[in-house]
């Protein structure tokens, strides 16, 4: 399938997902006492997964836009989009880090647990994904009055995150491996 | 210059960076007044064409709940519209009817003599002679025999057998019942079914001098201490007047739906043992 049209598609799977569908999903596991609500956050996804040598300028854009159509939807102007503009900026940085070959060596490739292994992928997405959580709920709050409840939301929030985008790697990867 | 432009491809990614993050914050700011709302919102026309499709469809989903809920709301209604009813208006002073209520923490006096429990009617027929409509109420539920079953629209019929879960109602399609009604000026007969469709029901002779009109309703009275009054049966469809006697025979089109009734409201005149205990006493002369 061509990288756009994929590219495409999936941009739009994981909005339809995020806000139709977990969106719903309120949790307060840990929170309870405090009362405070958070919601699971898969959209930044789309941002890992695009391409390896995607250029940092479309990586950029195309946060932009994703969080700018995640806000739309949940009446909260400009704060995903502000979240998902610094990972798509780290992103590159993180990837130059955690790969052993130069980027631009990759060619026609994502990052995958394939490509990458469980671990790595797992440090760049858990870097990223955390680093998103902590920027929105903190624009969310606007203070560090309750710092001790924002951090357990930040917490409480990454992990079923984490959780949901293991779920998603799992059932989207093609599974082309004999064993033997 | 050319330093500059060199600097601005330099730092390009930067600055774009920069740029958007600035947008955002932008964008935030503006969102708590009115005007910069509309920029980035639900409002918007493609999204909330969008939600609209959405909530259609979660719409269709939660028809059951929707419906249950209504014919909650129906049934509180319906009690507050009874003890209205109950007021006695021959006396200066409302006279009100305090019912021993089970409940003895809270200090709650019923006034009305009905309680109306919802069911839903799971089996149902029309084509009968008596017609019998199974509900999904019974003796668990508080269900008598002889209590009185109405719909959103009007008068259902009579409980004639009830088991621990289920009961079953001897509609007023049925040769078994004859229904006491009235019309609007307070003349009074009962109706028949004449065993043909569902949708024909029959007053016969009714007395010359009664002015009725096409389209008049006909109301349940309180005499038969069966049902309870002025509930809608229906109204009148067509007026035939017998040649022999010069009486009127009207023709009424019943106000429920029975090809298609779904829920229903069971009535318990909390009155009822008292009443019949009266009617059970012999007169002396």
């Amino acid at each position: 399938m061509n990288v756009y049209i994929k590219n495409i598609l999936r941009f739009c799977i994981i909005v339809i997902l995020q806000v139709f569908i977990l969106q719903r999903i309120t949790l307060h596991w840990f929170t309870e006492p405090a009362g405070a609500l958070f919601i699971p956050f898969v959209y930044p996804l789309f941002i890992l997964l695009l391409p390896f040598e995607t250029p940092v300028w479309l990586l950029l854009l195309l946060g932009f836009t994703l969080g700018v159509t995640v806000d739309s939807f949940m009446t909260t102007a400009g704060m995903h989009a502000c979240a998902t503009v610094l990972i798509a900026y780290l992103r590159t940085n993180v990837l130059n880090a955690l790969m052993p070959r130069n980027l631009s060596e990759y060619i026609n490739q994502q990052p995958s647990i394939k490509n990458m292994g469980w671990m790595p992928f797992l440090v760049y997405s858990g870097f990223l994904i955390i680093l998103h959580h902590l920027v929105f709920f903190t624009i969310e709050s606007w203070s560090f009055i309750s710092f001790g409840s924002l951090m357990l939301k930040v917490g409480a929030s990454f992990i079923t995150s984490m959780l949901f985008i293991i779920v998603y790697i799992l059932l989207f990867t093609r599974q082309n491996v004999s064993r033997a | 210059m050319r330093n500059f432009i060199l600097i601005i491809r330099r730092f390009f990614n930067l600055i774009l960076f920069a740029g958007l993050e600035i947008l955002c914050f932008v964008l935030m700011s503006h969102a708590h007044n009115l005007q910069g709302d509309e920029i980035v919102s639900s409002a918007n026309t493609a999204i909330g064409i969008i939600y609209e499709k959405k909530s259609d469809m979660d719409k269709y989903f939660s028809l059951g709940k929707m419906n249950d809920s209504l014919l909650n709301e129906n049934m509180r209604l319906r009690k507050m519209i009874d003890q209205y009813r109950t007021v006695d208006t021959l006396k200066d002073m409302p006279v009100r009817r305090e019912l021993a209520s089970s409940d003895t923490t809270t200090h709650v006096v019923k006034y009305a003599d009905y309680i109306y429990r919802t069911a839903r009617v799971i089996n149902n027929s029309v084509d009968g002679v008596n017609n019998y409509i199974t509900i999904n109420r019974g003796t668990k539920d508080g269900i008598v025999k002889g209590m009185s079953v109405i719909s959103g629209t009007g008068l259902v019929g009579r409980v004639e057998y009830v088991t621990a879960h289920f009961a079953s109602v001897l509609s007023i399609l049925s040769n078994k019942q004859q229904v006491s009604a009235k019309l609007k000026d307070g003349t009074f007969k009962s109706t028949v079914w004449d065993n043909e469709k569902p949708e024909v029901f029959m007053m016969k002779d009714m007395p010359q001098e009664a002015k009725i009109k096409k389209g008049d309703s006909v109301f349940t009275t309180s005499f038969g201490n069966t049902f309870p009054p002025d509930v809608l049966i229906g109204t009148v469809s067509m007026i035939e007047i017998n040649k022999k006697n010069g009486k009127q025979q009207l023709y009424l089109k019943p106000a429920t739906n029975f090809r298609s009734l779904q829920y229903v409201y069971v009535l318990e005149n909390l009155m009822d043992a008292e009443k019949k205990q009266l009617d059970e006493v012999p007169v002396k002369k």
